[in-house]
């Protein structure tokens, strides 16, 4: 085989890839550290670009108070959206394996937000929880609950349709991810667990949760991510920025007031954050997951 | 022992259901409000099927003066539909090479995807802005589609699957005289199938659901997004109905689609995570 020419097909097959990963990537990789060396505002010209060192970082932790809200908002988003996703997910497709009737479209019910366009349900949530909407006409008309919460007005309730409706969309994923998994455990380990005795609960805890907890990790790791990531469902739901995410204000700073060098700093502090949690899922898939 | 079984799995499937019935309620609602007259949405006098059906508030929609949503839709398939083929096509042949053709580099160009897989593409949009408004591609479809053409998990995953294939099958066609070319095409294309759905079928969700992007390069009416248009009726109206027709007309499309390829999309979401 002629080796020359094996190598040239190799790079011939890589150079759709390789450029819009060096055009769209790589290049904005290096293009964004930089800039978050500057202050820069777009709309002054490429002379406008100057020098300022550290000084973002510095003004983002000591003297932006919206980054800081912002910052806060996306680790609330983080640490409970991932983990009640996870948890429900788990405990649905543990049901829906074996112990139901009409599966498939029980399973279709929980796969559907997924599937559906985030903006739309974000939408939909946002007048659910209007004050005059249709959860507090529950809370008042069922539970008897008055005063209704103001829950898109309130500054410390705005978050909590953000995160049921990051809920309410991830877990049809999860619970697709989950029950091929659970397929995978060998039945006649129940079977055995049943023989001795041990409790359905027993058994989920024993056998079941070891088991799938590679597939526990790893989604957990993907639906922290997407938290860190959140900007669709704040973006369409937030009315008076008390829910403002990390990628809202990237998205304000650079694309409302034209300030990339402010803003590209803010988009390496989230690229930090999600650095720490990849190498945290690296060291912990080491620790905990049984096989 | 038997029946105490059935009673158990009819239990289950109550309450299961009753927690998929609350699943579905949102989207029922919407639905219903959707149908309704815009007063009606938020009367304290609630009703899920509204005493008269407006069928009329899904033509305002569709056939509205200033964003008609009918193009919104063609402007949203256009984009998932050439952004979705672009990265299958690159994927597959950076797959390919990067599985089967021996050449040097390869393991650092390999890695070096694999590093920056960890950066959001979020922290990127600001060079990528730069870039496009410089060779006059923001405010085009092109902004959002090329953005696409290239995706790490797409490539991993194609390669994964390339691994598997046993070179027997290339040697043949190799003493035949096949180029690389002829064998990635001929050969072995057909032969990964099942990941390509799965390539597709995850391409095609996130371009439907795209929305920063779409904030930030499509401007105008006339290039506006499905998300866009919720968007529009959301901020810029007080038409709680027609805003819910929106939402419903973003969501059902898709859901149709996926009841008649339930199978594969079940399948493509399982692999994607267990070899994710």
């Amino acid at each position: 085989m002629n080796k020359k020419k094996e190598a040239v097909a190799g790079w011939l097959f890589m150079t759709p890839a390789l450029f819009i990963f060096l055009t769209l990537v790589l290049i904005p990789v290096i293009s964004s550290i930089i800039l978050s060396f500057t202050k820069w505002n777009f709309l002054s010209g490429f002379s406008g670009i100057e020098f300022t060192g550290v000084n973002n970082f510095i003004k983002l932790f000591t003297k932006d108070r919206k980054f800081k809200k912002a910052l806060v908002n996306t680790v609330i988003y983080a640490i409970t959206i991932a983990p009640t996703t996870v948890a429900l997910s788990l405990f649905l497709a543990h049901m829906l394996n074996t112990k139901v009737y009409l599966k498939k479209f029980l399973r279709m019910c929980f796969f559907i937000p997924y599937i559906s366009s985030m903006v739309a349900l974000a939408a939909v949530f946002r007048y659910m929880f209007r004050t005059d909407g249709p959860v507090n006409l529950i809370l008042g008309k069922v539970f008897g609950m008055d005063p209704v919460p103001n829950w898109m007005i309130d500054g410390s309730l705005c978050r909590i349709p953000v995160i049921l409706v990051m809920i309410y969309a991830g877990i049809g994923f999860c619970v697709i991810v989950y029950m091929a998994a659970l397929q995978a455990v060998p039945s006649e380990l129940y079977e055995a667990a049943q023989i001795d005795g041990a409790s359905a609960v027993r058994s989920f805890f024993k056998i079941t949760l070891p088991l799938v907890s590679s597939t526990t990790f790893y989604l957990l790791i993907v639906r922290l991510i997407a938290a860190f990531k959140i900007f669709t469902a704040v973006n369409v739901m937030d009315s008076n920025g008390g829910a403002v995410s990390v990628v809202e204000i990237i998205y304000d700073e650079a694309f409302g007031k034209y300030n990339f060098g402010y803003a590209s700093a803010a988009s390496w502090v989230l690229v930090a954050i999600i650095l720490l949690v990849t190498l945290l899922q690296m060291w912990g898939q080491k620790k905990w997951v049984h096989y | 022992m038997k029946k105490k079984n059935r009673t158990v799995k009819i239990i289950n499937t109550i309450w299961v259901g009753a927690i998929a019935i609350i699943f579905l309620c949102p989207l029922l609602w919407m639905l219903s409000s959707s149908l309704k007259a815009g007063h009606e949405v938020f009367s304290l006098d609630f009703h899920w099927i509204p005493e008269v059906i407006r069928w009329e508030n899904y033509a305002r929609v569709w056939n509205n003066a200033e964003i008609p949503f009918w193009k919104l839709f063609l402007n949203s398939f256009k984009i998932a539909i050439l952004g979705t083929a672009g990265q299958l096509l690159i994927s597959s042949m950076a797959g390919y090479a990067l599985a089967k053709i021996r050449f040097r580099g390869k393991n650092l160009v390999f890695i070096l995807i694999l590093v920056t897989m960890m950066i959001p593409a979020q922290a990127l949009i600001i060079p990528r802005y730069i870039l496009f408004d410089a060779i006059g591609l923001y405010g085009t479809h092109w902004a959002l589609i090329l953005q696409s053409w290239f995706n790490v998990t797409s490539i991993f995953l194609l390669r994964q699957f390339y691994m598997g294939l046993p070179d027997d099958l290339m040697e043949a066609a190799r003493v035949d005289g096949a180029s690389h070319y002829i064998i990635w095409l001929k050969v072995m294309l057909p032969l990964t199938k099942t990941p390509m759905i799965t390539v597709i079928v995850l391409a095609f969700i996130s371009s439907w659901n795209e929305y920063l992007n779409a904030l930030i390069f499509l401007p105008t009416y006339d290039l506006y997004t499905v998300s866009q248009g919720i968007r529009w009726f959301l901020q810029l109206t007080d038409d709680y109905n027609l805003m819910m027709a929106a939402a419903a007309s973003a969501i059902l499309p898709i859901i149709i689609l996926f009841l008649f390829t339930q199978k594969h999309f079940v399948e493509s979401i399982a692999t994607s995570g267990v070899k994710g």
